[in-house]
């Protein structure tokens, strides 16, 4: 069947998982109890009276499948409600969203333009020492925790070599943007937590390419297409490398999956203003209304990756479309 | 007619079990043995305070190691010095509350075993169980149980543990025991990815003829279950178990870097927690609570590692 | 111009460097074939059959290596060939038929695509003449519907078909010689009757030397004019098929003919030839045949024989070939 095909199939499948995780979300916020009980459990100032108004205001004294479906049709129309400190939810998340989209996709893209070529060259240079070297750092590097290389980035190349700023999305006086320009400024800010999300993607996208390349060289239809005088290029990169991508494809898209989620630790340790960090000072508060949100919204950004690479593989391997 | 069997043919047909051939696979792959290195020399030192790295002279020239509730000069000899750099007497520095760096790593060194393996062993558990029943119960069960699986795999449980985490925290009674909340938790969300895999293995197994052949002579499902299937993933679990370790353990010093850390506990992640506030001042208090984290995590994974090369069913001949 | 033979291999010596050791796979093989004949390889697996074609055309796997030898392919010495002139010759003078149909094409690609690019990349035309050249290769080796085939991937057809396809691939420029490696084996009995059938036809069709790869001496009785009998990395003899079957002249080729189950034969117990395939890092001293060998003697085992051609075309690789007087189990 066709990829478009496939595509569509695979798309009404995310609509039941979709519900049954904003089901969960919002099961496990009532569980912890009554959300104005809790925002406002410390504050000494507000009477129990002041609470029930204030929970009227916001719906909760509705049966709770009630709540449930307000909630869910809010959802749908994108109405996010109003957080209890900073506004309208959908401004703030429309705020901070960009910031955390363009870390992860650089990173992504980086780390695959550059780790498939080195995966290539390790595969096709077995045993050398280019090869050993490759894959002994890389093997070290799946083992680095990602934040650690935040906070030694920050410390070597910010504090110490003063080469790039140690945080933050743009610097807050414009007299010390580089060279007085303002996009200058936020690439310069861009580098230090890009360079680690690529290098956190890097060291196992080497290692799965080199062992799923190697597996794939081994087949009889790579001797086959050598057999037939084809070039070397066309043999790894047109027949080798598609049928090795199929396993890398699922790997990325799981691993991305984890990195969304790691953003608050990640976007922390950088101040970097995306929706992780913003989620860390919600919590804090216990802000519901943009708590949910961003999990709903990290849930689906996490769905559609996983579309996305189920899409990617049925492009890529005619085999799954019969599925 | 001149006939030769070399004796090396007769020994060859003797079985070598397989777990020594892995013990003999995973002694060639340096990397794994250096990570087996490290985990032994991190146990060494959660077992018994650090030593023998510790020598028990107070300030003056050798390395001590300060119970967590002790703050010189009440104890121990030495004077009370926040954000002290490195010295003879603090090896790692003090932090600023003027704890000693070097201390609070050892006690973060249990905490972090704590952590490991209690998660571990939580989610595992699970994980083991709906591996073997969707795997070998087939059918509305497997469904059912792979949806689930699925679900929680697309949550961003991260998030949801420091909700979790902030609400408990800010209303739990007292603060003991809350390390061992926190270990609950994360076990509790960590067993996905870990049945899906030991279901995969479940089904590859089940394959074999033998575990037909029980059946058919009548074998009840549990013992087929417990003395046939379970042996033979378990392999993959000592696998998943050993990554397993080194990710609840990454995962708590996140949640606690953040500040939603259990009060009053010792971890890795706590430190770093405290001391991120004073990096410019005080870089010791964060690096070195961060490089232990970091070899401890790198010790586990590279072991892992090694030990699913060197246990692959595929590799044996 | 060059003179019959159109392949003559020499003393070609391959060896594989792994972690067990050297594994010796082929040492010491000569062959050579005339233009438009059949060869036979014939011999147990492990033999050096596959590893000895893969030499002839270079594309041993690594760890692979040719350490030694001459191979003449229409007089040109192959082993002193740079790899761009050797993928000139490749695909297009010399092909390969790979032993399974089912791994031999690459499963991401459609059969056009994979057939095109070879057409494509050795006579430089277009993509639809190719597509149309690869369409007419599909009928001309009896594939109904080929426009349809050619737009499928492998994995939605049968095995004899994908068999099909691998011929034609390795036809589509008209080569000089094909190298097939047990083209039948991985199929069904009654498809491997229409395989051969139709190798046999296309080979007279186009006047084209075939070096054919087997473990089945009746195969070899069927298709091959002439007839190599392997053993662990070495020839043991070499001749027309009717010479080999009727008149042996190796123990080897003895005990191998021996062994083939026939129902003429219907009291006697089926033969074996005792003992174990030896072990190619260390290999026996002497004839590598010698611990199984029912005619052995010190010779045998403290040197290797010579292959030497005794006249008629044959060549034999015994001590004592001259003294022996064996009998074939198959002879009419």
């Amino acid at each position: 069947m066709s990829v478009l095909k496939y595509v569509l199939r695979r798309s009404l499948y995310l609509i039941p998982v979709f519900f049954g995780i904003t089901l969960l979300v919002f099961t496990i916020e009532r569980l912890a109890g009554d959300p104005v009980q809790l925002y406002t459990a410390l504050n000494p100032h507000i009477n129990e009276a002041q609470r029930q108004a204030l929970r009227q205001y916001l719906g909760l004294d509705q049966p709770i499948q009630n709540q449930y479906f307000t909630w869910l049709s809010e959802l749908f129309t994108l109405n996010l409600g109003y957080s209890y400190s900073s506004g309208l939810v959908s401004t703030l998340i429309v705020e901070k969203v960009w910031a955390t989209l363009e870390l992860q996709l650089i990173g992504l893209a980086l780390s695959l333009v550059i780790a498939i070529p080195i995966g290539i060259l390790s595969a096709r240079k077995r045993y050398s020492l280019l090869d050993v070297t490759i894959t002994n750092s890389s093997l070290i590097g799946t083992s680095i925790p990602v934040f650690f290389l935040g906070v030694a980035f920050i410390l070597i190349f910010g504090y110490y070599l003063h080469w790039f700023p140690s945080g933050g999305f743009q610097s807050t006086i414009p007299s010390q943007y580089p060279y007085g320009n303002v996009v200058l400024d936020q690439l310069w800010h861009l580098v230090l937590p890009s360079a680690v999300y690529t290098l956190a993607l890097l060291a196992p996208v080497v290692l799965l390419v080199r062992s799923s390349m190697l597996e794939v060289l081994r087949q009889d239809f790579i001797l086959a297409a050598r057999a037939s005088g084809l070039s070397e290029r066309t043999v790894i990169y047109k027949h080798a490398l598609r049928n090795a991508l199929i396993p890398i494809v699922t790997y990325v898209g799981l691993y991305f999956g984890g990195l969304l989620a790691g953003a608050p630790v990640t976007e922390t340790v950088f101040n970097w203003p995306g929706i992780g960090a913003q989620f860390v000072v919600s919590t804090t508060q216990l802000d519901f209304p943009v708590i949910q949100a961003i999990v709903v919204l990290i849930t689906l950004m996490t769905l559609i990756a996983n579309l996305i690479t189920d899409v990617t593989y049925a492009y890529i391997d005619p085999r799954i479309r019969l599925e | 007619m001149t006939t030769t069997l070399s004796p090396k043919k007769r020994e060859s047909s003797r079985g070598v079990s397989q777990w020594a051939l892995a013990w003999r696979r995973l002694k060639k792959n340096k990397v794994a043995i250096a990570g087996l290195g490290v985990v032994g020399l991190f146990a060494l030192f959660a077992a018994f305070d650090g030593w023998p790295f510790v020598l028990t002279r107070n300030d003056h020239g050798l390395f001590a190691i300060y119970p967590p509730e002790c703050i010189p000069p009440a104890c121990a000899g030495g004077s009370l010095s926040t954000n002290a750099p490195p010295s003879l007497s603090h090896p790692f520095g003090t932090d600023s509350y003027g704890y000693d760096v070097y201390s609070e790593i050892v006690y973060g060194t249990r905490a972090a075993f704590v952590i490991g393996l209690g998660a571990t062993g939580f989610a595992l558990a699970i994980a083991v169980l709906i591996g073997l029943a969707a795997g070998y119960f087939g059918g509305w069960l497997d469904n059912l149980l792979m949806r689930l699986t699925e679900v929680f795999l697309v949550i961003p449980f991260f998030l949801l543990l420091l909700v979790f985490l902030q609400i408990i925290i800010k209303f739990s009674p007292s603060a003991t025991g809350g390390l061992w909340l926190v270990v609950f938790i994360i076990g509790a969300f960590s067993w996905p990815g870990a049945a899906r895999i030991i279901r995969g293995e479940v089904l590859r197994v089940r394959e074999f003829e033998y575990i037909a052949a029980s059946r058919q002579i009548g074998a009840s499902a549990n013992r087929i279950l417990f003395r046939h299937l379970f042996p033979n993933v378990l392999h993959i679990i000592i696998v998943l178990a050993t990554l397993q370790i080194a990710a609840s353990v990454l995962t708590e010093a996140a949640v606690s870097f953040l500040g939603f850390g259990a009060p009053n506990s010792y971890t890795w992640g706590q430190l770093m927690n405290i001391a991120a506030s004073y990096i410019n001042q005080a870089w010791w208090a964060i690096t070195f609570p961060a490089v232990f984290l970091t070899l401890f995590v790198m010790g586990f994974n590279l072991l892992g590692n090694g030990l699913r090369d060197a246990l692959d069913p595929r590799l044996r001949e | 111009m060059y003179t019959d033979p159109i392949l003559r291999v020499e003393g070609l010596r391959t060896h594989f460097y792994t972690f067990a050791g050297v594994v010796k796979a082929v040492d010491g093989v000569g062959l050579y074939v005339n233009s438009g004949e059949t060869l036979g390889l014939v011999g147990e697996s492990g033999s050096g059959k596959t590893v000895t074609a893969q030499s002839i055309m270079r594309i041993v796997p690594t760890p692979g290596k040719i350490v030694d030898g001459t191979i003449e392919f229409k007089g040109k010495d192959l082993l002193g060939l740079t790899e761009a002139e050797m993928r000139r010759i490749r695909g297009k003078e010399i092909a390969y038929v790979p032993q399974d149909p089912t791994t031999t094409l690459d499963p991401v690609y459609t059969v056009g695509d994979q057939l095109t690019e070879v057409i494509m990349k050795h006579q430089h035309v277009s993509k639809r003449y190719a597509l149309n050249k690869a369409t007419e290769l599909l009928r001309s080796v009896d594939i109904a519907d080929p426009h349809i085939r050619i737009n499928q991937y492998p994995h939605e057809l049968s095995g004899g078909t994908k068999q099909r396809i691998a011929i034609a691939r390795a036809l589509s420029c008209e080569p000089s010689l094909i190298l097939a490696d047990e083209p039948t084996t991985a199929l069904d009995v009654t498809i491997q009757a229409q395989i051969l059938d139709l190798l046999k036809a296309l080979k007279e069709k186009f006047n084209i030397a075939m070096v054919l790869i087997t473990h089945d001496m009746g195969i070899v009785a069927d298709t091959c004019d002439r007839v190599t009998v392997f053993y662990a990395g070495q020839v043991c003899e070499t001749g027309t098929t009717e010479q080999v079957f009727e008149t042996p002249k190796h123990p080897y080729t003895e005990a191998l003919l021996s062994s083939v189950p026939s129902l003429a034969l219907r009291r006697q117990k089926l033969s074996v030839i005792p003992g174990n395939v030896p072990n190619l890092i260390q290999p026996p001293s002497g004839c590598r045949f010698h611990p199984r060998c029912s005619y052995a003697r010190q010779i045998c085992i403290d040197k290797d024989p010579e292959l030497e051609s005794i006249g008629d075309g044959r060549l034999v690789h015994c001590h004592r070939w001259k003294e022996l007087d064996l009998k074939s189990a198959v002879a009419s």
